[in-house]
């Protein structure tokens, strides 16, 4: 089948021509350098006194320092791995869980798939921030139980998702000469029908990615995430919060830059990837 | 596309929280400056109750002392030409009078014939003994009425109350000013359906009625035209309850609220040079101190607290944290209360003497232990992070574990948190009350657990001692003992700020940092 060899090149190579992918893509290699590099910086990222207190942005200092005297660059740069990490985790954690539960709901279908969506639609009733509050308050503060509860979060979406491409694939003729050749459901269902669902789940697991490092720096800026002193970006925000009144801006605006650009790069590149991967779309072009 | 506006409209949004609630810059006429008996106060929280003998916290005590009387108060005095309490002279209030009998254990007093509560009805001897009948039932204030040593308390007739004391007790009239010994229109309180009605309503005899308490938004109070004694000079006091400092301090700056409280340490500078805002900042009986579970290993070896102790970078905290608005804090009664003592007090920032007495404890190496930081205070917070950072230079790692400020004070009371820091006021300016709720084995604010022989000996000695030379002696062998223990890092004594429009008058400095509105008054 010579068409699926060449399909892995095709797809880069029509991502790589959508410009705003390309855009989300550069951002997102920038912040995962950053978070790599952040280590070779003169400064620590916790240590106070690294420079005088609330100084304003200079060539020594590119984003300022904050009130204990840390280099904020030096700071953003080592909160991107753990916001980059907590993203990882988190939507690690949605994936291995959403996408069994959806898969195993629309292959079986009847009570037993109904009532794993049920109870999907269950957690997707909540406000998502508030759950995801609820379950860290619950496994109690700290970056482990930010990425767990933002995990558990995105269960339903990716559920949902998969649900839905297993009850629409299971009708197709591949599946049927499946089951007509004897093959056991399981096999069906792992070798044949997930594999042809991975589109939608990648572009929604990239677009996911934007979303979860948001909620887990929402979760850090009221509390409930990275402790003191690790740099979260959410954390950096509130600490930054009471400075804005007083003139000390860039505490808050880099932190705050950070999560937009890292968040535009994974949007961007998630509708990237929905253009190039969903056919429809390619075909209309 | 919507989806990523959407997440960026989001990230924005946390990125500049804390901007949106100062965007309305329109100055309307309720500002200290443009009405001349009106002023408007922004306070960081909204308070819990109503009920004198429930009240705890500065908020609550505030309207406390505004619509109620006592039988008795605190002298004034001056401090530099700025009034100030003189909290170790009581003087009267509803009581006129009273005497004391011979061996010092009952008090008779007399009551004003003239005093009325707000609703007309006279302040009777009646009034008083059903009122201290509330205190003692009460679950906040009845730990008071027994630190009083109050046995009984019986109407003479109906100018006269007698009070039995249980033996000679000195923290007795020292209490008695408290907020909590608020005398209430007790009958009204009946006629409502009991002392529930009086958490969200008030039947006092104060200088002012609250007309309007919503702790989430705002309080209003109205002068009682038909007060028994020195008219209040202001008609109507406004509260405004806002959580965020910064937009206190710009609510002041931009003159629409007249007073403020709880002003972080940064913004002291900027409002000092802003026009138009005063700044009264004094030395209080207000300390923060980080404290150590004494039940709880390494922290069972005073060497290891003794350590932690010699870490802390005792300059950082009062010049990079508290920008000079705190002074050192050398034991563990403030050094404004009378009987204060530093005897035994040695410790500096040295790292070396640290790790030396972690070597001797059998910790070379450092140990680790979890610190839970209480929210609500930036200070806190900054501490913590240098703290930190000093204790791992020593080998030591802390681990802060943040939590909501009433999850910390239920934690607290299990008295099993490891390490925190916490702030007290003993609002009875003595160290015995200090002392007996924070450090003897029995007290109830006791939450590092520290129990010391030689402490108790000398508090038990201390508190039916007469003589006040003897006292002290006393309640500074209590603390030369605690001061070497170290149970607790002393961290600072806070100053009491309040940041007000330039032609506010009357402000009194009290050790509970209660503002008396009745006392203020405004000219432009």
């Amino acid at each position: 089948m010579p068409d699926l060899k060449s399909r892995p090149t095709t797809t880069l190579s029509l991502l790589l021509r959508n410009r705003l992918a390309v855009v989300g893509l550069v951002f997102i290699a920038l912040w995962t350098l950053g978070a790599l590099l952040s280590g070779l910086s003169p400064y620590g990222a916790t240590q106070p006194g690294a420079g005088a207190l609330l100084q304003g942005p200079s060539w020594a200092h590119p984003f300022g320092t904050d009130n204990f005297g840390r280099d904020l660059l030096t700071r953003v740069l080592a909160g991107g791995r753990i916001s980059l990490w907590t993203g990882l985790i988190a939507i690690a954690i949605s994936l291995l869980i959403g996408v069994p539960l959806g898969a195993f709901a629309g292959f079986v279908r009847g009570r037993a798939g109904g009532l794993v969506m049920r109870l999907m639609d269950m957690l997707l009733a909540f406000p998502s921030l508030v759950l995801a509050m609820a379950i860290a308050a619950a496994l109690g503060p700290g970056m482990v139980s930010a990425m767990v509860a933002v995990g558990i979060v995105g269960i339903p979406e990716f559920a949902r998702i998969v649900h839905g491409q297993v009850l629409s694939l299971r009708e197709r003729d591949f599946v049927e000469a499946g089951h007509a050749i004897g093959l056991p459901g399981r096999s069906i269902l792992i070798r044949h029908i997930v594999p042809n669902a991975l589109a939608p789940i990648l572009v929604r697991a990239t677009l996911g990615m934007g979303y979860a490092i948001l909620t887990a720096a929402s979760l850090s800026f009221i509390g409930l995430g990275a402790q003191p002193p690790d740099p979260e970006w959410g954390v950096l925000i509130s600490d930054g919060r009471g400075y804005i009144i007083s003139g000390e801006w860039w505490m808050t605006t880099f932190p705050g830059l950070a999560i937009a650009t890292s968040i535009l790069g994974f949007n961007l590149l998630g509708d990237g990837l929905r253009d190039v991967l969903d056919p429809r779309l390619r075909t209309s072009k | 596309m919507k989806r990523t506006v959407l997440a960026l409209a989001a990230a924005a949004a946390l990125a500049v929280s804390g901007c949106a609630a100062n965007a309305n810059s329109s100055s309307n006429g309720s500002g200290a400056e443009d009405a001349g008996d009106t002023l408007v106060a922004a306070y960081s929280e909204g308070g819990k109750t109503l009920d004198p003998a429930e009240a705890n916290d500065v908020t609550s005590d505030t309207f406390v002392v505004a619509a109620y009387d006592q039988l008795v108060t605190y002298a004034r005095t001056e401090d530099g030409g700025k009034p100030k309490a003189k909290t170790d002279q009581i003087v009267p209030m509803l009581a006129e009078s009273w005497k004391a009998s011979a061996d010092n254990t009952s008090y008779t007093f007399k009551l004003r014939a003239d005093a009325k509560f707000q609703d007309g009805a006279p302040v009777t001897a009646d009034a008083v003994v059903k009122s201290f009948d509330h205190i003692k039932a009460s679950s906040s204030a009845s730990f008071l009425y027994k630190m009083a040593g109050i046995a009984k308390v019986t109407k003479v007739d109906e100018q006269n109350v007698k009070i039995d004391l249980t033996a000679p007790n000195h923290l007795f009239l020292q209490i008695l000013p408290m907020y909590s010994f608020s005398i209430i229109d007790m009958d009204k309180v009946a006629q409502n359906g009991g002392a529930k009605w009086l958490a969200t309503n008030t039947a006092g005899s104060g200088p002012y009625k609250i007309t309007k308490w919503d702790p989430s938004t705002e309080a209003a109070m109205a002068r009682n035209d038909s007060y028994w004694g020195d008219k209040p000079k202001l008609r109507q006091v406004n509260v405004k309850f806002i959580a965020e400092a910064s937009n206190r301090v710009q609510l002041l700056k931009k003159a629409e609220v007249g007073l403020a409280l709880e002003v972080p340490p940064k913004d002291v500078q900027s409002l000092k040079a802003a026009d138009g805002v005063t700044i009264d900042s004094r030395a209080g009986n207000k300390i923060l101190f980080f404290a150590m579970n004494n039940k709880i290993k390494p922290f069972d070896d005073p060497r290891v607290r003794q350590a932690v102790s010699y870490a802390i970078p005792y300059e950082k905290l009062l010049n990079d944290v508290m920008k000079g608005q705190a002074s050192p804090m050398k034991s563990s009664v403030a050094s404004s209360t009378p009987g204060f003592s530093d005897a035994g007090y040695t410790y500096t920032h040295d790292l070396d003497k640290a790790r030396a007495l972690l070597a001797q404890a059998g910790l070379p190496q450092g140990f680790s232990f979890d610190f839970t930081l209480g929210s609500g205070f930036d200070d806190w917070n900054d501490d913590a992070v240098l703290i930190q950072a000093e204790l791992a230079k020593i080998g030591v790692t802390m681990n802060i574990k943040k939590m909501a400020r009433p999850q910390f004070l239920e934690a607290l009371e299990t008295k099993k948190v490891q390490a925190y820091i916490t702030r007290w006021t003993s609002f009875v300016n003595d160290p015995g009350y200090h002392l007996g709720l924070l450090l003897t084995s029995q007290g109830s604010s006791n939450y590092a657990n520290f129990s010391d022989p030689v402490v108790d000996k000398a508090w038990e000695q201390a508190s039916t001692e007469p003589d006040v030379a003897k006292r002290n002696k006393l309640y500074g062998v209590a603390q030369q003992e605690i001061n070497t223990k170290a149970p607790w890092a002393y961290l600072y004594e806070y100053n009491i700020v309040v940041a007000h429009r330039a032609g506010l008058d009357g402000y009194t400095s009290y050790p509970d940092g209660i503002v008396r509105f009745f006392q203020l008054s405004v000219t432009k």
